[in-house]
């Protein structure tokens, strides 16, 4: 790593802010957005109904002047998918990093803390033992509620003879396979009609998705998104070792439950959305960290853009793919995902 | 030195406390499974269950219904209890940690997802290859696991590595079965672990591995009590530290393999067998082998009457039951050990 100053901007956001940015970490940002936008452009273009590049861009920017059943079929039915997909990617992202830096492991991920466990405990309860109790408008809401109980559990079940990041992970682990034991049993028993819709939802799947459950996913994430950045330094100085950050004036009792709670925040609210996409927080922080390694300022923002980048295509391609047939996000991510991340990490391993 | 020293040790006396240890949990193996074979849909007396096993009248429909239906499940139990148990053993003795478990890693998984995808996309080799599927699943998640987590010490890093391969498996079995959705109805209760939908056909297909595989086991009792000493001194004894782990991590292989090529994945059994066996005896791999043996096939037939009893119109997966019984475990375990 060279440390030459002639790599550093000075940014005035405000006056009298300074930031510090790498020119390489700035480039690398603007060429992630890029990606994101491309991606979403072609994601607004291909699907059962194809619709040329040139006329999408005129569809999306000038609706008037185009047919009306254009205009319905990407405003109504690709756009709020897309952009929930992008929203979900970029909060399981930063959940990722926040953390793969507490635990300081590689292997951490959201599914971890036991939100998404929880949350599809809850929600297949709502579907498969007890449907149409409650309108379907509410389920992602008790998911969420779901979600953030288990993982209050875990915490206080980890934190009882002191709070240690390892010990949270592996407590996690212990209630995230009860817990999935549990679903198995509903899902082995249920009606299996009830089940399929289920294990669709299980599977990470967006085709149910409104602007209204966009607009509510946004507010989450553009909330707890902003803190989880503000807290850039102080996450820069966690990966050290706690005391190297406690020494440095992070006061980890105070800095690391809050943490936690924007992880389980922005986890749940991306399962309420759409699903367990187990896999995006696991691996889209360390594609981020290919480009501007552990420097929190860059690596927040690259990596939810990576992730939103991922869901994205993820979706686009499994519902383009096996064409008449869906396959959920998730499960695309996965095939995807899990042999460059076995090939990253026993790359890791070398050096 | 050390080695004749433990040699020494265990010749000193007849060990009469521990090989009553071990005929007292045969003795409860037995109750166990009488009592196994006379739950069910219609009660049966535990006289007619000892006329149906010793002198057995096919005539009697009582004693047919134990010698046709219930015999075979508690043999599969038995069986499978006994194989993830020693598993289990293995597999904490040669990574050293106490949290290694064949379901946990992700082993049983991959297991699990090439059964399902030769039996989904492969139909053409008969149910005498499903055995041969099931190793080479959980051949591959071991390998994964292990390339993730690397032979160093660490427990936490071999966990994380085997809920990523879990991960990995179960997402690609979810989407075989969405894909498929008659295999979905299909396999679904065999995917969590259920020895009620197995039977003796299975078992016959993977008996002669699981033999093999358990004088094997006790094959490698010398090389394991030093390798419990640590790597270098077990080096310094004459243990080749190599082959002892690549041997040890493919008797795991073909143990969890057999398993889940006739019960499905059942987890945890291996997790929590040896630490109730270590509680017992102390690590000594023979004494430890056999408790572990006992120990796990008395509480998968434990766990297969509760999961018949509970509900009781309907039967939950033994899997089911045996995580809700070890997940607790495990917990506790993190909790103790992880100061």
């Amino acid at each position: 790593m060279n440390m030459l100053p002639a790599h550093f901007l000075r940014i005035k956001p405000f006056p009298r802010v300074v930031l510090h940015a790498r020119s390489s970490d700035i480039a690398w940002l603007i060429c992630f957005t890029i990606l994101l936008l491309s991606v979403l452009l072609w994601g607004a273009t291909t699907g059962s109904y194809q619709i040329s590049l040139f006329k999408s861009w005129h569809i999306i920017f000038t609706p008037e002047s185009e047919p009306d059943k254009l205009v319905r079929v990407i405003w109504e039915f690709r756009l709020p998918r897309l952009f929930a997909a992008a929203l979900c990617g970029a909060a399981l992202a930063i959940a990722g990093v926040i953390l793969q830096s507490i635990t300081r492991n590689a292997l951490a991920s959201p599914g971890l803390i036991g939100v998404e466990a929880g949350a599809s405990a809850t929600m297949l309860i709502f579907m498969v033992i007890i449907p149409e109790v409650i309108p379907a408008l509410w389920l992602p809401v008790c998911a969420m509620l779901g979600g953030f109980f288990v993982a209050v559990c875990i915490w206080a079940l980890s934190s009882r003879a002191g709070y240690s990041p390892i010990r949270l992970v592996l407590i996690g682990v212990g209630i995230t396979s009860m817990l999935s034991a549990f679903s198995e049993m509903l899902i082995t028993y249920g009606d299996i009609e009830l089940v399929e819709s289920a294990l669709m939802w299980l599977g990470g799947s967006l085709h149910q998705v409104s602007w209204l459950q966009v607009e509510a996913m946004m507010i989450w994430f553009v909330v707890s998104g902003t803190l989880a950045w503000l807290c850039f330094r102080q996450l820069n100085l966690l990966v050290l070792g706690d005391k190297v950050a406690f020494s440095r004036g992070v006061d980890n009792r105070k800095v690391i439950p809050f943490l936690l709670l924007l992880s389980v925040v922005l986890t749940s609210s991306s399962v309420a959305t759409a699903g367990t996409l187990t896999f995006v927080g696991l691996i889209a922080p360390h594609i981020a960290r290919r480009f501007c390694s552990d420097r929190h300022g860059a690596l927040i923002p690259l990596s939810a853009l990576i992730g939103a980048c991922l869901v994205v295509l993820g979706d686009t391609l499994g519902r383009t793919v096996f064409s008449p047939l869906q396959l959920p996000a998730g499960l695309v991510l996965v095939l995807v995902g899990a042999p460059y991340f076995i090939i990253l990490m026993s790359r890791l391993r070398k050096t | 030195m050390l080695l004749n020293k433990a040699k020494h040790h265990t010749k000193k006396g007849f060990p009469t406390a521990k090989l009553s240890g071990v005929v007292l949990l045969l003795l409860a193996v037995i109750i166990a499974s009488f009592w196994h074979l006379s739950l069910g849909a219609k009660n049966i007396d535990w006289l007619t269950i000892w006329q149906a096993l010793t002198a057995y009248n096919p005539l009697d429909s009582d004693q047919a219904i134990i010698r046709e239906s219930r015999q075979a499940r508690l043999l599969v139990a038995l069986v499978v209890g006994a194989a993830l148990a020693l598993a289990g053993v293995i597999m904490q003795a040669i990574s050293s940690n106490p949290l290694a478990d064949p379901g946990l890693l992700g082993i049983n998984s991959g297991a699990a997802f090439f059964v399902v995808a030769s039996v989904l996309f492969l139909p053409m080799f008969g149910p005498h290859y499903l055995p041969v599927f099931a190793f080479l699943g959980a051949a591959v998640a071991t390998f994964i696991v292990m390339l993730l987590a690397g032979w160093e010490q660490n427990s936490e890093r071999l966990v994380l590595a085997g809920v990523a391969v879990t991960a990995i498996f179960s997402a690609m079995t979810a989407i075989l079965l969405l894909i498929d959705q008659q295999g979905l109805d299909k396999l679904r209760h065999w995917l969590t672990g259920a020895i009620g939908a197995s039977d003796l056909v299975k078992l016959n297909l993977v008996y002669p591995y699981l033999i093999v595989a358990m004088i094997c086991c006790f094959a490698l009792v010398r090389s394991l009590n030093a390798f419990h000493l640590g790597a270098r001194v077990a080096e310094g004894l004459g243990v080749n530290v190599l082959f002892l782990k690549i041997s040890g991590l493919g008797l795991v292989v073909v143990l969890s393999g057999s398993v889940v090529a006739v019960a499905g994945p059942i987890g945890f059994v291996g997790l929590v067998i040896p630490h109730m066996a270590r509680l017992l005896v102390r690590n000594n791999y023979i004494w430890l082998f056999l408790y572990s043996l006992l120990l796990g096939a008395l509480l998968l037939i434990v766990s297969d009457i509760a999961a018949r009893v509970i509900f009781s119109p309907y039967e939950i997966n033994t899997g089911i039951i045996t995580a809700f019984v070890g997940a607790p475990v495990f917990i506790a375990l993190v909790l103790r050990k992880m100061k």
